[in-house]
């Protein structure tokens, strides 16, 4: 069998690597190459070819002392944070209170999840109108509102009050995704273990923090991964909300910005900046990964 | 005594729970309720009362906005998209994946390690070289879009069934070899089928990101009209229109009709593609 497999093996996985050399492996590589060059996107400045525009890490340092470079990355580490925060409380708060009704579970699930289906672009022009005038004309605007509360009126017209609209939006979009990963992981812990619990006389804080919380953490590392990932890359919300006004760029939105801030368009930076951003990512959700890991225990 | 006691707690605790969930989903289905009943209504009503229902009905402001985003062309171009971009992604990770799995050679594993080490690498780290490149082959056009949606939908569906074929016991294709079945049929109609679950997975996972996807259709057809997908007439209509504040009376319903497919076919299928999703994520 072996045999018959080795004979078919580089014909049967030509598709798969051909498509992944061509989409990811080649612009990937050409892209760090390019960020050490004078690339403007048609040609390259300072010579004919790429190695006649070397700049060394001139672009890198243009990067990092770029206003807009930084105001991006506070900008998503802010968004981030707030996001992180609100897509794991609600997350797993929705999938332990769906563990305790017997009755409509599954209505609240599907409905919970629907916003994931839908885009975020489409969505994002539907909360602008929230924001602009359910929020603030009916609910947190003062005079003829439900409450005052100045931060949550207006929201997309300053830097942090739109930011964390856009981290609204992602929590309400996102929460129901990560439900569902709790409720997978939940639904795996065997239910004896409860049992001997409530024999031994466990309160329900106990049986949370020593059965509940140390086997749900696989789930943890799960969610805490696509969360983190998918608010780092957050694109369309970004758009949809403000599309960059009010220094709200995200990093994601800034490199595809930056090119048209200079004349010509600045590729070489833009993509030291898209390098910077796949280092960030990659090392913050490899650390996560790697640090929730181990804290993981086996049954 | 006792017994009675926690029961009546778990019924408190039940019915409290049920209280925080129906919050929870009124939360989330108000920004679609208001979507829909805005979508029947003028400008000046919509800003007057966005929570009246529309008064006089009219199906006017749906017809401008399906009209205003070309909605068929757009729809099918989409559906195209999506349906022809996802046989690419499932026929090619499908069968790579089979031969990592069963061919003991050094290049399996290594590719195994590429392409896990590729689902970390963000879009826009690479989009610029890939658009340029594709540029150069004459590709920045509709086919062009369905191979980077194949490359991009490629790592995560070759470790989903990477991670299942494992399960497969190694005996059905010895037997079918022996039967003297080529490559082809073996997998077409001993391994494929058996794999539905893990495709069901994958089609659901890539349909729902590539129907949505803006940033991809926008940098390879930008305003190229005849060619849009939903979201890119969704993003021009409202560009165009919207140069003097928000027109309502065109998001509402255009939204409301670029999202009415995924919400029907939700709606029929909700079992079945909230399980799907979940478990790409749980085993990946």
């Amino acid at each position: 069998m072996q045999q018959y497999y080795r004979r078919y093996f580089w014909f049967l996985t030509a598709p798969a690597v051909l498509l992944f050399v061509l989409v990811i492996a080649l612009p990937f590589l050409t892209g760090v190459l390019y960020s050490f060059t004078a690339w403007r996107g048609t040609y390259f400045a300072g010579g004919k070819s790429v190695f006649e525009s070397f700049v060394g890490l001139e672009n890198y340092r243009a990067t990092l002392e770029s206003v807009d470079f930084r105001a991006a990355f506070t900008n998503s580490l802010f968004f981030t944070g707030i996001s992180l925060a609100a897509v794991l409380v609600s997350s797993l708060g929705f999938a332990l209170l769906i563990g305790m009704v017997r009755k409509a579970a599954g209505f609240y699930r599907a409905v919970l999840f629907l916003p994931n289906l839908l885009g975020g672009l489409a969505l994002g022009y539907i909360w602008s109108f929230l924001f602009e005038i359910v929020y603030t004309r009916y609910l947190f605007g003062g005079e003829g509102a439900l409450l005052n509360v100045p931060f949550f009126a207006n929201m997309l017209q300053s830097r942090w009050q739109a930011l964390t609209a856009m981290a609204i939006v992602t929590t309400w979009q996102m929460a129901g995704y990560m439900m569902m990963i709790f409720i997978t992981g939940l639904n795996n812990i065997p239910g004896s273990l409860y049992e001997a619990a409530d024999i031994d006389g466990c309160t329900a804080m106990q049986r949370f923090r020593h059965i509940t919380a140390p086997l749900l953490l696989p789930s943890f590392t799960i969610v805490l991964f696509l969360t983190l990932a998918n608010c780092f890359k957050m694109l369309d919300v970004n758009v949809a909300l403000t599309e960059g006004s009010f220094n709200t760029r995200l990093l994601a939105y800034q490199i595809l910005r930056v090119t048209r801030d200079f004349s010509p368009p600045d590729y070489g930076q833009a993509q030291a900046q898209a390098v910077i951003f796949f280092v960030l990512i990659a090392g913050v959700t490899l650390l996560q990964v790697s640090l929730t890991k181990r804290r993981e225990v086996a049954l | 005594m006792k017994k009675a006691e926690s029961h009546k707690a778990a019924e408190n605790g039940s019915r409290a729970a049920h209280i925080v969930l129906t919050a929870a989903v009124i939360y989330t289905l108000l920004p679609l309720a208001l979507l829909f009943i805005n979508a029947f209504k003028p400008q000046s009503h919509i800003l007057q009362n966005p929570i009246a229902l529309p008064q006089p009905f009219t199906l006017a402001y749906i017809r401008d906005a399906a009209r205003a985003i070309s909605f068929a062309a757009s729809a099918g171009t989409t559906l195209m998209l999506t349906a022809v971009s996802i046989g690419l992604i499932v026929l090619t990770s499908s069968l790579c994946a089979w031969m990592m799995v069963r061919a003991k050679v050094r290049a399996a594993k290594i590719l195994f390690y590429a392409f896990t080490a590729a689902m970390l690498i963000p879009f826009q780290s690479l989009m610029y070289p890939l658009l340029s490149l594709f540029d150069r082959l004459g590709l920045k056009n509709l086919p062009g879009l369905v191979i980077m949606y194949g490359g991009f939908g490629l790592s995560m569906s070759v470790f989903l069934y990477h991670g299942f074929l494992g399960s497969i016991p190694l005996e059905i294709e010895e037997a079918a070899v022996i039967d003297g079945a080529g490559p082809g049929r073996l997998f077409f109609q001993v391994i494929f089928p058996l794999l539905s679950g893990t495709t069901a997975t994958v089609v659901m996972l890539n349909a729902v990101w590539i129907w949505n996807d803006y940033l991809l259709p926008f940098l390879v057809i930008g305003n190229r009209a005849g060619r849009r997908t939903l979201t890119l007439e969704l993003y021009f209509a409202r560009l165009t229109a919207g140069q003097y504040g928000n027109p309502w009376e065109l998001i509402f319903p255009a939204v409301a009709v670029s999202i009415l497919p995924i919400v029907a076919v939700f709606v029929f299928l909700q079992r079945w593609i909230v399980s799907g999703i979940t478990a790409g994520a749980v085993k990946g």
